[in-house]
């Protein structure tokens, strides 16, 4: 198995914590991140995550070093466990730089339906916290 | 600042079109009669601010697409024509430019719609261990029985354990 630019291992073990950075107050509520933060860029069709365990300190250091000079400002950040994106059929794919950068990949996409695959992504992503 | 708040909707007739737009003059009047308490004022107000702040592409860093004019004119209409006693939802923007309605009661009881720009909604749900999605087709003016009915499953009759945005 290859080792990343990080030092981390290629693979994400189904053990490691994903962290999504949110930028808008409105993708979480005080039960937890909403489905619409996790929904995959329709471009790129992935989404953005980083092999970050649930640390504040560890997270805001990512941000600053991801996000520098940036105008976006970190409102949170929602944390999710490699295993439980495995069992929605979605791939974790690490992809350095930045460091422990990685792509939620393998979003059901219906070319001929956008709306139905839309709901199928929220669905995938609900319950995320 | 002043949005078109005209709906996006096509394929109907110049008489339904006139009803359409006389019965949208006297919901319009209605809010404002209600500004001064309105909760749907105060949500809308909220969804304004939204279709400002991500007017632009990349909103989000990540190449997020501006929210999309249709997607809230849709979202409007949608939350014109919810009934009167029901909860509110909150609003979120999408990568994809459509703005998400969504109702949430706990950590495992939700209920989220895409309004995007065209006459179809995307909705989601999450009730426990169960859980599922459709597509649902909207007028503009009366919200599909399903999304109804499935909202209020979610909130339940009493609505006594819903937040509101």
């Amino acid at each position: 198995m290859g080792t990343l630019p990080s030092g981390l291992p290629e693979l994400v073990a189904d053990t490691e914590s994903l962290t999504r950075f949110l930028t808008q107050s409105s993708h979480f509520n005080s039960f937890g991140a909403k489905p619409s933060a996790f929904l995959p860029n329709p471009r790129s069709r992935n989404t953005s995550l980083f092999r970050i365990e649930k640390d504040d300190g560890a997270v805001r250091q990512a941000w600053e070093d991801y996000a520098a000079g940036a105008e976006r400002v970190l409102r949170g950040y929602a944390v999710v466990i490699a295993s439980d994106v495995r069992s929605q059929s979605l791939e974790i794919v690490a992809e350095e730089p930045p460091p422990a950068h990685a792509n939620l990949e393998n979003w059901p996409w219906i070319e001929d339906d956008p709306e139905l695959q839309e709901g199928e992504a929220k669905r995938n992503r609900h319950g995320d916290r | 600042m002043l949005h078109p708040l005209a709906g996006t909707l096509t394929g109907v007739s110049l008489e339904a079109r006139s009803v359409r737009d006389a019965t949208r003059e006297l919901i319009t009047s209605s809010e404002r009669s209600a500004a001064l308490f309105g909760d749907k004022a105060s949500l809308l107000s909220k969804l304004w601010s939204l279709a400002d702040e991500c007017g632009e592409d990349d909103w989000d860093g990540e190449g997020g697409l501006a929210l999309d004019d249709g997607a809230i004119g849709a979202a409007v209409s949608f939350i014109r024509a919810l009934p009167t006693y029901f909860p509110l939802p909150e609003v979120a923007p999408e990568p994809d430019g459509a703005v998400s309605l969504d109702w949430s009661v706990s950590k495992t009881r939700m209920f989220s719609v895409s309004c995007g720009s065209t006459p179809r909604l995307a909705f989601s749900w999450l009730d426990g261990t169960d859980r599922g999605h459709g597509v649902a087709g909207f007028d503009g003016w009366m919200v599909p029985d399903r999304v109804l009915q499935g909202i209020r499953s979610i909130i339940g009759d009493g609505h006594t354990t819903f937040r509101i945005a």
